[in-house]
């Protein structure tokens, strides 16, 4: 049994355009987005995809679990760069400190020393900026995709009948296969397996992890025998395909699309110019005695 | 269906010649210098294409063999190495399941999937479960995009499914395994030279790359070695891990190599501080789960007669 994404037809600005038409513009958002590393750029996005997020018509109910999930990660992910300065090296070569604070004890000769500084804390909130943004109109999808026009869609972007259909169904497999994942983990805690306590060596940890990893691999081959079959019985591959549902451009879709090309073409000739880099307002360097 | 796949390769060169102009033009004549050096996100999409080329020129160069032809079956098997990747990766990348990590050993055991796949179904469902794999994965957990990171965990299923172009999958091994173990050498070698390299794949940032993490290539080697001769016997299990080993050296490097470019690491930061600690560990989890897996699905196919 297929286990299937929380897709629901609502009334929202993301279902209003041909999906194809929002694959194109995701993708030209999330490639602008990687360009940049300045906050002021970056807060463009970040508005974009806010708007994107509060017209989906998701409710808080349906996609709590997963934004939790994801803006824990965001959160994370920024305060680990802000404590540890990483990432940001490539981008600064002077830091101005604000406060240095530093453990009292010291582990194996490593004194834990947090230094924060103007530059270490406007990279993490541009990360912030940037991850929530991709993350924001990436978790959408699934939640306002049809099902049904997974196929069709990538083979609108240009793919191959058979590879569009390997995408839809791969699409369709993810939350099976997640679900699939989660029964056998029961399964074996039932005898008296324990993923969260695996111990002993390097080797032995990664073969403890055979019991789960297995069963859900072969479960899941064995499982395509069906699919293959109901496949080979509606003559798949034997003629060029036609798809049940049809897409067609309307004007908003074009716009959409024009609008997601001028946003990378704007992008890369921001990019090009030299600007868009790590940026720290002046006024904060100043503030701390820069 | 051929005259096409040139076009596609042709349009694939002149996009790439395109980009290369692009930045060349732009970070040599007309001194750009987010062209020229550091973070440089243009050059992810040169290194795409650069893989994609590689895989079709190894392709057009095979074309008779059956291990490239595409029916219900593989589009299928894609579909379901690509949705287990992606779901194994996200489950195991430390957010869901924090299996722990032993002194900067990030544990991805998801890698076997396209490495059996490759291996079991062929190169084009290996390619497909480890580039589409990934990129669902990366997705499902908000990460941003590295298209670089897909080709190469493309690329490690394509190579493990390459013994399907030979007639005698004995033949091949023991020239992959030596080139293997070249390889492994070359690393080592350079780990030793450059022990205070700072670890780029694994938490603790910013420390230098353990010795754990810096040998486990060559733990994962020997142990591909061990399985290699004393499952000998089953050609199977020893070709997967073969093949799946020299995947993984290939697709980790091809991605290390191509951050010289994009993220601007010295050659030495992309091998010590970004290949090892990524690749080693994953050879670990393919000398192990591999096997398991092949071991698994052969009794499958002898239980249904398939």
């Amino acid at each position: 049994m297929l286990v299937t994404w929380r897709y629901r037809n609502r009334k929202s600005l993301i279902q209003w355009f041909d999906p194809r038409a929002w694959i194109i513009f995701y993708l030209c958002f999330m490639v602008c987005t990687l360009f940049f590393w300045d906050l002021r750029f970056l807060s463009f996005f970040f508005l974009i995809s806010l708007v994107v997020l509060i017209t989906a018509g998701v409710t808080w109910k349906e996609i709590r679990r997963a934004f939790i999930f994801i803006i824990g990660f965001v959160f994370i992910y920024a305060l680990l760069t802000f404590l540890t300065g990483r990432g940001g090296v490539e981008a600064y070569q002077h830091e101005h400190i604000i406060r240095s604070m530093s453990a009292p004890f010291s582990i194996f000769g490593w004194r834990p020393t947090l230094n924060i500084s103007v530059e270490r804390s406007f990279f993490a909130i541009s990360q912030l900026a940037r991850v929530f943004s991709i993350a924001m109109m990436t978790i959408l999808i699934p939640y306002t995709l049809n099902p049904s026009l997974y196929g069709i869609t990538f083979r609108g972007l240009g793919f191959p009948d058979k590879i569009a259909y390997a995408m839809d169904l791969t699409m369709r497999f993810i939350p099976t296969f997640g679900r699939d994942f989660q029964l056998t983990m029961d399964a074996q805690r039932a005898r008296g397996y324990e993923l969260e306590k695996i111990r002993g060596g390097l080797i032995e940890q990664v073969r403890k992890l055979g019991p789960i990893f297995v069963p859900v691999t072969i479960h899941a081959i064995i499982g395509s025998e069906d699919i293959i079959d109901a496949m080979d019985l509606r003559a798949f591959g034997v003629g060029p395909r036609t798809w049940l549902e049809k897409l067609t451009y309307r004007t908003r879709d074009r716009i959409l699309i024009a609008f997601g090309l001028v946003l990378l073409t704007t992008s890369l000739a921001i990019l090009f110019l030299g600007y868009g880099g790590f940026w720290v307002p002046e006024a904060f360097i100043r503030l701390v005695g820069g | 269906m051929n005259k096409k796949l040139l076009g596609v390769a042709v349009a694939l060169v002149v996009i790439l010649a395109i980009f290369l102009l692009v930045v060349w033009v732009g970070g040599n004549v007309l001194k750009i210098e987010r062209l020229q050096t550091g973070e440089n996100p243009v050059l992810r999409f040169v290194f795409v294409i650069v893989g994609l080329l590689v895989a079709l020129v190894i392709y057009l160069a095979t074309q008779q063999s059956k291990a490239w032809e595409v029916g219900t079956r593989e589009v299928v098997w894609m579909a379901i190495g690509a949705a287990l990747y992606a779901v194994f990766s996200w489950l195991f990348n430390g957010t869901v399941f924090v299996v722990p990590s032993i002194s900067q050993v990030a544990l991805r055991p998801a890698i076997a999937i396209p490495m059996f796949f490759g291996y079991a179904f062929g190169p084009i469902v290996g390619f497909f479960t480890g580039a589409v794999g990934n990129m669902f994965g990366d997705a499902l957990t908000g990460f941003g995009l590295y298209p670089q990171w897909s080709i190469a965990n493309g690329l490690i299923g394509f190579i493990a499914g390459l013994p399907m172009l030979f007639k005698d999958k004995k033949k091949s091994l023991d020239s992959v395994l030596i080139a293997g173990g070249v390889l492994t050498a070359v690393a080592i070698v350079l780990y030793f030279l450059n022990r205070s390299e700072l670890n780029q794949v694994a938490y603790p940032f910013d420390q230098p790359v353990s010795l754990l993490a810096g040998i486990s290539i060559l733990i994962g080697f020997v142990l591909v070695v061990v399985v290699r001769f004393v499952f000998g016997k089953n050609i199977d299990i020893a070709a997967a891990v073969t093949w799946g080993m020299l995947g993984n050296i290939l697709g980790i490097g091809f991605a290390a190599i191509s951050d010289i470019w994009i993220n601007g690491y010295s050659p030495t930061t992309a091998i010590v501080g970004e290949f090892l600690p990524a690749a080693g560990p994953n050879l670990i989890f393919a000398a192990i789960l591999v096997p398991l897996l092949v071991v698994a699905y052969a009794a499958v196919q002898r239980q249904s007669g398939r």
